[in-house]
């Protein structure tokens, strides 16, 4: 039996992706450019929140930071295209290996605390960078960077003008799109099950044999190209960037989004920031207090429904399937160590260990030390 | 050299000292909330924007501002009593509650900004300083207010180490921190404990928005560029350690104020934040431990 998250995330990914041609078929027909540029703009922002995603849902890592990444490159990007070649190709590759390096050297900042500090180094790390860059003359300080040139594509058949907005957003669904499926990819190694593993416990996944920072550092530097590389689709939408794109509220924002569309699922960002953005426009001709509507329903979710939108998706399932008698594992999640058992090559090491140690502490923390207290 | 240490060096350690006050009555309330809950609290910036207003549309009122110094802050305990017992409780038996009450107050924060944009306008409030004038200190001028201030900051400081460390009160709250299981065995009604630290880390914050409102002006974001340096006074000073947020808040704004004098002023803010991030890299539990170890 398919387990409900897993069913829940096919439902949302068929959704998006049926979302996505309509929009840009009925956009393309009709002459849009408003529908086509805000849905961009989602899939761009959820593809900041897909990296948010890929350190809270799946590695249990909390970045109040991640606009620091989604703004480096977006000023990376602005500056290749304006500076070197408005070419798509190039400048993709030149963020893409430019953030692993900058995501590999922060890495070991940030990964030396975790829990609430991890949370508070991010955010002052992309406190620090945000002000510096604000000051800075040469990156156009508070004013950002203007006149990024039109984006060029290179095909077989000669290179094209990507000006038009229907053009753009299958560039960029492409590329989110692709960005997704290599972290999908990567959720199917082991080192995607010992990012589960950590997140639910990371001495226990020490006591068989596995390190834990070779896996973190992958997933922090994972998380950084793909926050990057979106960044550098903003200029390309938009024509500027500025220093607000670092801010605080770009990275609160990102964990909003997460939150809303459901922690865990890295397509849930992507449905979060689809509602989020569109939710924002539409508010937006209204008032310009969306933020306090955003805020509300952000700690609904937060208190009713933590796993967010695809979490009452996969509820909604399980539900069914009891109803059903199915005597299948209901919410089951593939997190807690039965992720582990579940991969052969973990559980062969795993056996191996247990027929050399002696140690009666194997599985770690299993007798909580405060048990004698609770009896009262 | 003396002269240079009189005129020039004097008034910039006395005025980092006036910011120091006030940054360390709100870092007070961020690490007694944080030792005792495990709560990070990231709308307590907003709550000092709330003091702030409250003592704004209480002086329109009529209020005089002596007033407002103990009326804001009873306004702000039942809010705070409320907030924990209706939102964060409600999260709080979670496994991540670390990462879901941060979130939750961050949600807050964004109700609350908004609401004071609607309510109060974007635009700067100035209130007129209650005691004006301003008398020679160590040969140099300084305005009478701000040394007002820093004598009740730090009087106000004094009372809160008394409160937890030396009454019944701050017994009980301490043993609740230290082991939350074991007390509430002894008697110790545990959750209204929690509420009411919570009450009083918040009630502390509009403190401090009423005594800086007449030296900064209020507005809606006021809380944001406050709540960072607080938030670097907890973490270098060490979370839910009082001690430390006194020592971190003194030394952070001293840094502060007087590398200003060597660097252009926009430059020591990422300073202070460099100085939060080697604390955090190098020792993730501050200058002192938490409050469970006092």
């Amino acid at each position: 039996m398919v387990n409900p998250q897993a069913k829940a995330i096919r439902l949302i990914e068929y959704f998006l992706f049926g979302s996505a041609v309509i929009l840009f078929l009925t956009g393309t027909l009709l002459g849009d450019t408003f529908y086509l540029r805000l849905g961009t703009e989602a899939l761009i922002f959820g593809g900041l929140a897909m990296s948010v995603d890929l350190l809270l849902g799946i590695v249990g890592l909390l970045s109040l930071g991640q606009a620091l990444y989604f703004g480096f490159g977006a000023y990376l990007s602005a500056l290749i295209l304006k500076e070197i070649s408005p070419s798509f190709a190039l400048t993709i590759v030149l963020v893409t290996l430019a953030s692993a390096l900058l995501g590999w050297v922060v890495s070991f900042i940030a990964l030396r605390s975790k829990g609430v500090y991890f949370a508070l180094i991010t955010f002052g790390l992309a406190q620090v960078v945000a002000k510096v860059v604000y000051n800075t003359s040469s990156l156009g300080a508070s004013d950002g960077m203007m006149g990024v040139p039109i984006l060029k594509i290179w095909t077989p058949l000669g290179s094209i003008d990507a000006d038009h907005p229907g053009t753009f957003f299958i560039i960029s669904l492409l590329t989110i799109g692709s960005l997704y499926a290599v972290l999908r990819y990567f959720l199917t190694t082991p080192m995607g099950s010992c990012w589960h593993a950590i997140q639910s416990n990371e001495n226990r996944l020490a006591y068989i044999g596995f390190k834990s920072k070779g896996p973190k550092q992958v997933a922090f530097v994972l998380a950084t190209v793909v926050a990057a590389v979106s960044g550098a689709l903003y200029p390309m939408l938009r024509g500027f960037v500025s220093p607000e794109l670092m801010f605080f509220s770009v990275s609160g924002t990102a964990v909003v989004t997460v939150v809303l569309g459901g922690v865990g699922t890295l397509i849930g960002p992507i449905l979060g920031s689809v509602l989020l953005v569109s939710f924002k426009s539409i508010i937006g001709t209204w008032t310009p207090h969306h933020h306090i509507v955003i805020g509300l329903i952000f700690v609904v979710i937060v208190i009713s429904a933590p796993k967010g939108l695809a979490g009452l998706i996969a509820k909604h399932y399980s539900k069914r399937q009891s109803h059903r008698g199915d005597k299948s594992w209901a919410y089951f999640r593939p997190s807690s160590c039965v992720s582990i058992l579940a991969d052969s090559q973990l559980l062969k090491m795993l056996a191996l260990r247990l027929k050399t140690s002696e140690s009666p502490q194997l599985l770690g923390q299993m007798v909580p030390a405060k048990v004698p207290y609770l009896i009262y | 050299m003396l002269e240079s240490l009189q005129y020039i060096y004097a008034p910039q350690m006395l005025n980092g000292l006036s910011i120091g006050v006030a940054v360390i009555l709100m870092a007070l309330g961020l690490t007694i909330i944080f030792g005792l809950l495990d709560v990070i609290n990231m709308s307590h910036g907003e709550f000092y924007a709330a003091g702030a207003f409250f003592s704004v549309s209480l002086m329109a009122m009529g209020v005089s501002f002596w007033l407002c110094l103990v009326l804001v802050p009873l306004l702000l305990l039942p809010i705070g009593f409320a907030m924990e017992r209706l939102l964060i409780q409600k999260v709080f038996h979670y496994k991540d509650r670390h990462i879901l009450t941060l979130l939750l107050t961050f949600g807050v924060a964004m109700v609350l900004e908004d609401s004071y944009k609607i309510i109060w306008g974007s635009n700067p409030i100035k209130p007129p300083a209650p005691i004006s004038g301003a008398s020679e200190l160590l040969g140099v001028m300084f305005p009478n207010y701000r040394l007002f201030v820093m004598a009740f900051g730090a009087l106000l400081i004094f009372a809160v180490w008394l409160l937890i460390y030396k009454t019944q009160i701050g017994a009980i709250v301490r043993a609740a921190a230290f082991d939350k299981e074991m007390s509430s065995s002894l008697g110790i009604p545990v959750m209204l404990v929690y509420a009411l630290t919570f009450a009083l880390g918040v009630a502390l914050a509009g403190l401090a928005g009423v005594l800086l409102a007449p030296i900064y002006s209020v507005f809606p974001t006021m809380g944001h560029d406050f709540i960072l340096l607080a938030f670097s006074v907890v973490i270098v000073g060490g979370l839910g350690s009082i001690k430390g947020a006194v020592v971190a808040g003194i030394l952070l704004t001293q840094l502060q104020s007087i590398s200003s004098l060597y660097i252009s002023p926009v430059w020591s803010d990422p300073l202070v934040f460099t100085v939060m991030v080697l604390v955090l890299m190098f020792k993730p539990t501050g200058l002192y431990g938490g409050m469970k170890n006092g």
